[in-house]
This record gives C-alpha cells, sequence and structure tokens, in this order.
C-alpha cells in the first residue's frame, strides 16, 4: 500500500469518525492498522468527545445554516425551543460586529428565538460592558476583547460562565474547544476553563507584495542600493526596514505618484500600539524568555526594558516609510494604503488578505504574501538583564482582540444566548465567518487550515471568493505564527485596557516626536506602577500568573 | 385664634413649597448627591469589581496636582476656549449686525448660517477626519492646490487647529443667533437716531449696537465658555485627543480615567479640582463683566 493511499485512507477514515459514521472502536482499528500513533489517534478521538453522545451528521437538510449537526440538535430544533424568547448581545461597532449580525436571522429562524444586537465602538466597549455587569444586567453576552478577561475575575464570582457544561449536551450546536490551536485557546479560557465561544482568533504577520519583491529590475536596484539581494519575504526587522525604507518615495507601481514602503496606523484608541507590541516581541521573548509585561514575582512592569526600548526606536524609524499622517490613521485607514497597491508591507491581522480578495476594494487580488513577523539577531532578557544572541529570533503573536463573546453570569437566558453563539461556532459557520472580509473574523481553528495541520479544503475558500495561493500563503504563515515555539504572551490581568492605554499614548508621542523613546516608556512604567498599586500588586501578581496557566 | 388671614396665608405657602418641591428634589437628586458622591470617591481607591478598597486622604489630589498630564490638559483646554470663543462671538455678532442693518438675500443666510448648531459634534468631528485628511481631504486638497501644505491631523498644532475650525463652524451659529435676537428688540428708532449722529455702520456698531447688547452678550459668552471647557465629542472624534496626548482636552482626559478605566478615585478628584477652578474663573468673569453693565 502506497503511503498516498494510506494518508487518503486515513484521511476518509478521520472524516468519517468525525462526522460520526463510523464507530470509535472502527475508527481505532482500522487507523492502526494503517499505523497511525496512538498518540495522534487519542487526540482525534478527543476531538469528538464533546459529541459523543450525540450522533454527529454531516448536515441536515431541514437545518442548512449550520453543520455538522447531531440528531439530539435535529429534534431539539424541531420544537422551535426559544419561541417567544429574546435575548440581547452587545458587540464591537466593527466587522466583528457585522460579522455576528449576519447570522442572527439565521440563528432566528431555526430556533424561534429574537436577538437583539446592541453596537458600541472600540473606546467605549469596555466601560459598557462593566457598568452593565455592575448596575443594569441588559445584556445576556458581550462581545469581548481578549485582554478584558482579567476584569471579569476580580470577584469571587467570575462576571462570566463557563461554557464547558454546554459542550457535553449534545442538543446544542456541535464545536469543540479542541479543534482550537493552543495558543488561540488559551485566549478563550481561564485557568484551564473555557469561557468564551469561537469567533475570532487574531494574530499579526506581515503581509507583502509578492509581486512587487519578484520583480528583477526592483531586485536589481536594491541591490544597488542596499548592498545584498532583496529579502524576499523579510526574515529579519532590519531586512524589514530595508524593504520599507528603498520601497519608500518612489513610484514602483507606476501610477504617477511616488508610494510607500509600509502602511501602518497610529491613531490613538484605535488599537496602534498593537503595532509596537508586534515589533517590540523578538527584542524581548525568546526561548530564553517568556516575559514581556511583568516581573512575575515584583509585577515591576518590564515595559522600559532594553529591548522594548529597542522596538520603539525601529518603530520610529519606520514611520517615515509611510505616510506620516499615519500617526493619526485608523486601522482601516492603513489597510487601504496597501490595498489600493501604495504600499509593500504591512504587518497587520488577517482582515487584510481577505479584503484583498475583494476586487471593489482591493488592487491586489492575487498579489499578496504572507509570513511570520520577522525576527530579530538578538534579544534582551529583561529578567537577567541581558542582551542574548541568537541566529534568529522569530516570535509569535496573538495580538489583536480575538474577539468573541462570553455570558453574563447575570443572564436570565443563559441557554438561548450559549445556543446562538455556538450556532456560529459550528464548522460550517466558523469557515465562512474567515473566508468572509465583512465578518472581520480570522482562523483559530485547526479545521480551517489546510492538510496536514487541519481537515480544512482550499475548495471552500475559492467558493469564497479566495486566490487558491493566497488562500495557501495566509493560512501557512497564520499557522506558523501561531505554532512558533517562543510567544509574546498577551495581558490578560485587571486594567489590561489602562494599561495598554498608557502605553498607546506615549507610543504615539513619541512618533509624534514629542517624547523620546527612552523617557516615554520610563513614563509608561511610572504609570503602569500606579495601576497596579491602584489595584492591588498581590493581586495583580496572582491574577497575572493565573492568566498563563 | 388664627385669622382667616392668617389661614390663607399659610395655604399659599403651602401651595408655593408644592410648587417648589419638584425643581428642589430634582437639583438635590441631581446635582447635590453626585458631588457629595463625587466627593467621596475623590477621597477613596476604587477598583472595577471590587468598589471601594480603600480611603487614601488626599493622596489622589496630591498625586493630580504633580502630573503633569493633568495640567497640560488644562492648558490644551484654556488654549482651546480662549482661542475658539472671542472668535466665534467676534463672528456671530458681526454676523448678526449685518442681518440687523439689511443686507439681500437675508432670509436666505439665516438657515445656512444656522445649520450646524442642528449637527451633533461628534458626526462633525467624523467629518473633521474627512475634510483634514491628507488623502485627498477637501481642505487639504484646496489648500495644497494653493501651496499650503498643513499637516492638520499628524500634529499637535494641526490637530488642535482642526478641532477649533470645527468648533467655531459649529458654534459661531449660537452666538449669532442670540445676536440677532438681541438686536431685533432694540427699537430701530434707537438705531436711525445714532445713523443721523454717526458717520458710519461701524461707529453704530461700536457704540450703540455693542453696549445695548452686551448683557445678552454676556449670557452667550458664559456659555460658550461653559460648554467649551467640558468639549468633549468633537475632538473626542477627531483626534481621540492625539498624538500622544497633545490634543487630549480636560474632558476627554476625564472620560477617560473615570469612564474608560473606572478609576473612579483619581476622575473624580479630577473633577472636583476642575469644578473648583471654573468657579473660580466663573466668579471672576462675572463680576468683571457686571463692572462693564454698570
Amino acid at each position: 500500500m502506497s503511503q498516498d493511499h494510506s494518508k487518503d485512507r486515513f484521511e476518509e477514515l478521520s472524516a468519517g469518525f468525525l462526522a460520526g459514521r463510523i464507530s470509535r472502536r472502527h475508527f481505532i482499528g482500522q487507523a492502526a492498522k494503517l499505523g497511525i500513533s496512538a498518540a495522534l489517534l487519542s487526540r482525534i478521538v478527543s476531538a469528538q468527545a464533546y459529541a459523543e453522545d450525540g450522533n454527529l451528521m454531516d448536515s441536515s437538510p431541514d437545518y442548512p445554516n449550520e453543520a455538522p449537526i447531531t440528531k439530539e440538535r435535529i429534534e431539539f430544533l424541531k420544537t422551535k425551543p426559544y419561541k417567544g424568547q429574546t435575548i440581547t448581545v452587545l458587540v464591537l461597532k466593527a466587522t466583528v460586529g457585522d460579522g455576528l449580525k449576519y447570522w442572527v436571522p439565521k440563528w432566528e429562524e431555526e430556533t424561534g428565538g429574537k436577538v437583539n444586537v446592541a453596537e458600541v465602538p472600540i473606546d467605549t466597549l469596555h466601560q459598557q460592558i462593566f457598568s452593565d455587569l455592575q448596575t443594569t444586567h441588559r445584556y445576556d453576552a458581550y462581545m469581548t476583547g481578549a485582554w478584558f478577561y482579567g476584569d471579569f475575575f476580580v470577584p469571587k464570582e467570575p462576571y462570566i460562565i463557563e461554557v464547558g457544561p454546554y459542550l457535553k449536551d449534545p442538543k446544542y450546536p456541535s464545536w469543540s474547544p479542541d479543534d482550537w490551536l493552543p495558543a488561540m485557546k488559551t485566549l478563550y479560557s481561564w485557568q484551564g476553563k473555557v469561557y468564551g465561544v469561537l469567533f475570532d482568533g487574531d494574530c499579526q504577520i506581515l503581509y507583502y507584495r509578492r509581486d512587487v519583491l519578484e520583480k528583477a529590475e526592483n531586485q536589481q536596484k536594491f541591490k544597488d542600493k542596499v548592498g545584498y539581494d532583496l529579502p524576499n519575504p523579510p526574515k529579519t526587522n532590519k531586512q524589514m526596514f530595508d524593504v520599507a525604507n528603498f520601497f519608500t518615495g518612489w513610484d514602483w507601481n507606476g501610477d504617477g505618484q511616488n508610494d510607500w514602503g509600509i502602511a501602518l496606523h497610529a491613531k490613538v484608541n484605535e488599537q496602534g500600539f498593537f503595532h509596537f507590541l508586534t515589533l517590540a516581541a523578538p527584542y524581548v521573548c525568546s526561548p530564553n524568555n517568556k516575559y514581556f509585561w511583568f516581573n512575575p514575582d515584583t509585577m515591576k512592569p518590564l515595559i522600559n526594558s532594553e529591548g522594548h526600548l529597542r522596538a520603539l526606536e525601529d518603530y520610529v524609524k519606520f514611520l517615515p516609510c509611510g505616510p506620516k499622517e499615519a500617526i493619526s490613521w485608523t486601522l482601516g485607514q492603513g489597510w487601504n494604503l496597501f490595498l489600493s497597491g501604495q504600499a509593500v508591507l504591512e504587518p497587520t491581522w488577517g482582515d487584510l488578505p481577505t479584503f484583498a480578495q475583494d476586487p471593489k476594494e482591493s488592487k491586489v487580488k492575487g498579489k499578496v504574501g504572507a509570513t511570520i513577523i520577522p525576527g530579530t539577531t538578538e534579544a534582551y532578557d529583561p529578567i537577567k538583564g541581558q542582551w542574548d544572541k541568537f541566529d534568529l529570533n522569530s516570535v509569535g503573536n496573538v495580538n489583536g482582540g480575538s474577539w468573541h463573546c462570553v455570558i453574563s453570569r447575570f443572564s436570565k437566558k443563559k441557554d438561548p444566548t450559549y445556543d446562538f453563539l455556538a450556532f456560529m461556532a459550528t464548522k460550517k459557520n466558523a469557515i465562512y465567518n474567515c473566508t468572509h472580509g465583512f465578518t472581520g473574523v480570522q482562523p483559530g481553528m485547526k479545521f480551517e487550515y489546510f492538510p496536514p495541520v487541519g481537515t480544512g479544503k482550499v475548495e471552500e475558500w475559492v467558493e469564497q471568493g479566495w486566490d487558491p495561493e493566497e488562500a495557501k500563503r495566509y493560512l501557512d504563515a497564520y499557522y506558523q505564527n501561531l505554532s512558533l515555539p517562543a510567544q509574546e504572551t498577551y495581558l490578560r490581568i485587571p486594567g489590561a485596557a489602562e494599561y495598554w492605554h498608557e502605553l498607546d499614548v506615549r507610543v504615539s508621542g513619541v512618533l509624534a516626536g514629542q517624547t523620546q523613546p527612552k523617557a516615554a516608556l520610563d513614563d509608561c512604567a511610572q504609570a503602569w506602577e500606579r495601576i497596579t498599586e491602584r489595584y492591588g500588586r498581590d493581586k495583580q501578581k496572582k491574577l497575572y500568573a493565573e492568566s498563563f496557566a | 385664634m388664627e385669622t382667616i388671614a392668617s389661614v390663607q396665608s399659610k395655604a399659599e405657602r403651602g401651595f408655593k413649597y408644592a410648587l417648589l418641591a419638584p425643581s428642589v428634589i430634582w437639583i438635590i437628586a441631581l446635582t447635590f448627591f453626585p458631588i457629595l458622591a463625587a466627593v467621596r470617591y475623590s477621597f477613596a481607591n476604587y477598583v472595577l469589581g471590587e468598589g471601594i478598597t480603600a480611603y487614601v486622604g488626599f493622596s489622589n489630589y496630591a498625586r493630580l496636582l504633580t502630573d503633569s498630564g493633568f495640567w497640560y490638559a488644562i492648558f490644551i483646554t484654556v488654549i482651546f476656549v480662549g482661542i475658539t470663543v472671542p472668535i466665534e462671538v467676534c463672528i456671530g455678532f458681526v454676523l448678526a449686525w449685518i442681518i440687523t442693518i439689511g443686507v439681500p438675500g437675508k432670509k436666505l443666510f439665516r438657515p445656512i448660517l444656522t445649520a450646524p448648531l442642528f449637527t451633533m459634534e461628534v458626526a462633525i468631528g467624523y467629518l473633521g477626519v474627512t475634510l483634514f485628511t491628507d488623502q485627498g481631504g477637501l481642505f487639504s486638497t484646496i489648500l495644497g492646490a494653493l501651496g499650503i501644505h498643513i499637516e492638520w491631523l499628524s500634529t499637535a498644532s494641526g490637530g488642535l487647529a482642526a478641532a477649533m475650525i470645527l468648533d467655531i463652524w459649529i458654534w459661531t451659529p449660537f452666538v449669532f443667533l442670540m445676536s440677532l435676537a438681541t438686536l431685533s428688540a432694540i427699537p430701530n428708532d434707537i438705531f436711525d437716531a445714532a445713523m443721523l449722529e454717526a458717520s458710519s455702520h461701524w461707529q453704530v456698531f461700536f457704540h450703540v449696537a455693542i453696549p445695548l447688547a452686551w448683557p445678552v452678550l454676556t449670557v452667550a459668552i458664559l456659555s460658550r465658555v461653559l460648554e467649551g471647557l467640558k468639549s468633549f465629542g468633537l475632538p473626542y472624534a477627531l483626534t481621540s485627543g492625539g498624538p500622544g496626548t497633545s490634543t487630549q482636552l480636560f474632558s476627554v482626559m476625564a472620560d477617560l480615567t473615570t469612564i474608560q478605566f473606572t478609576d473612579f478615585g483619581r476622575g473624580s478628584a479630577m473633577g472636583i479640582l476642575y469644578l473648583i477652578m471654573v468657579s473660580i474663573v466663573i466668579t471672576f468673569f462675572f463680576k468683571q463683566m457686571r463692572k462693564r453693565i454698570d
């Protein structure tokens, strides 16, 4: 039996087992005959465990809006279980909010329930969520950024409920937390328990214009000017700067106007500081150090370490490689520069390649490459206070909101609320979300990736208008970023929004030339100390440790 | 023995109190208690989810008084109000005067001049982003065609100037309307008599119109100063206080501290300090205005 045949047979078996068409015993027996290891089998079997009582089917003609679906679920839906019930969800007024709203009529049609969606902009979302939790209890669920998690766990009884018990009940929509990539699952969990229901999976990688970097004329010009071969794609921070700098200020796209090397956005309160966090990751995190934010023993800020400082100095150098007004740009404005074909590089979220597929918004379909964020050759260990040398220190990140919903513990309609959220998390709907730009959703589940990582099929992406090669490049880079051994940890303690705001305004001040990087980061560290004191150093230390658990 | 008059007097008094009661309750509930609550919070350490964790005396105040960010926000606010209000008052009053003395098509001017007043500040702020952006914004394009390049939204001075221009655009009509009402209420005989004595409209403007309209103009100035000191929606939508904190007015800083980051202790102390400062300024302002009126 050829190796290819074994692989095909195993994929067939896995699909049959996960869809509930063949029994667990039969699957294990047949897979063992193909020489599949017990370790791999145990992972696949556990992935199916959540619905093992549910007789999972690929789909149901009566309920085409969710797949796979259990027989119990089909019976449950026949009763229109939530007829007369209305749930209210608070969402971010942005693409992710639009993504959620897309599913409302479909869920309402299936279940008989109603969903009211309230939208608020990002700068008031945190306040709206927590004022509601403390006073009015108007909402059943909230769309949260992953950095709000610490605040949910300040009271003895958390503000939000664990969704584990629902996952075992086959009458609810079928999805499994075991499908998450580990780095992403962490953001939906607290101390090993799952609180969030799958929606978005954010991380920043580097998108670049393949066609521009591959052009022989550009390669020659670059070599003549910079002195080495044009890196395609850039592997180090220095290479990224050289490329951005080289393509700035001349008309490389032939439209008669000067173009730019890099697209960034840095408006205060518009998530621009994530660029800094992404740049700083390989300067601070490494196989030798995972602490990026605080010293876990003292809760003293690490934000003014030499590594962070080097990254901020780099960021200042990058800024002239794009329009100066990028200081006041929102995220969408940054994307527009790249999508309109006027920038070569953009380190950002997965919305960019998704939007790039839309010819109405993009001039770069089929021209976009994707790679992990370039690394560094040295990283500063802020705990030991020393620089460590590396051949190449590449660090993954989950920077961004990874926007998803959590259920209020004060909700009187937890069951329909969970049902609605889980409905969007079913495989069919999750794939729809991450292949459509308007939803603002990026892939965090294994099944959304192509084999051998996941079970996704490139046809599913092509059906949604993707260039097949672009989809592969995007998912490869995304997966590579999320599975790098060294990862930048995420800040998930109370006051995270406030810590980040203090950083945000100082980074912006440096970019605007109002302060120097060292002074700004030292000042930021002082502000962080004040926040830590307010929340209580010992409590923060404990929650910081728990946020890693 | 009570006389009929005293019974009537008591009844009248009771009726007066009954009429006053809703207003008094309203003021106590919505002004007095919130101020008391703010005073209490200003002496406390407040944590989201836990409430007041400790009373910290004057430390919130002490930290603020030594916080350069706090003073910078006050400074920027004073600059903002100090520039926008005089311009709004001058333009608004002059326009009202021009309409009063009669210009062709004045019926058309009134709705055009007052239109911005009926638009939400936040909407104007977001509109400002599209007007001032370097990427094809109307202002930038027109000025660029004239060879003038201003970095509106990427610098502190540009951002503040853009916010001021929009503020003047919105609020000049307010002064215009108040001035127009005042000037319209002045009998024409006075202006006619003055015109016989004066050599030009401007002499009447400076020596008759302004002095007669001054009491109402004072109220307009006061309203604009108070509104300007609380200005929030427009600058927030336009720049979010950036770059850095360079256009962060006091109200934006207070909102971030108190509402977004739920630091009620520090935020309340900010509010109380600001209230004291504004009260001193307003008292001084009133005294000066009264002197002029007298």
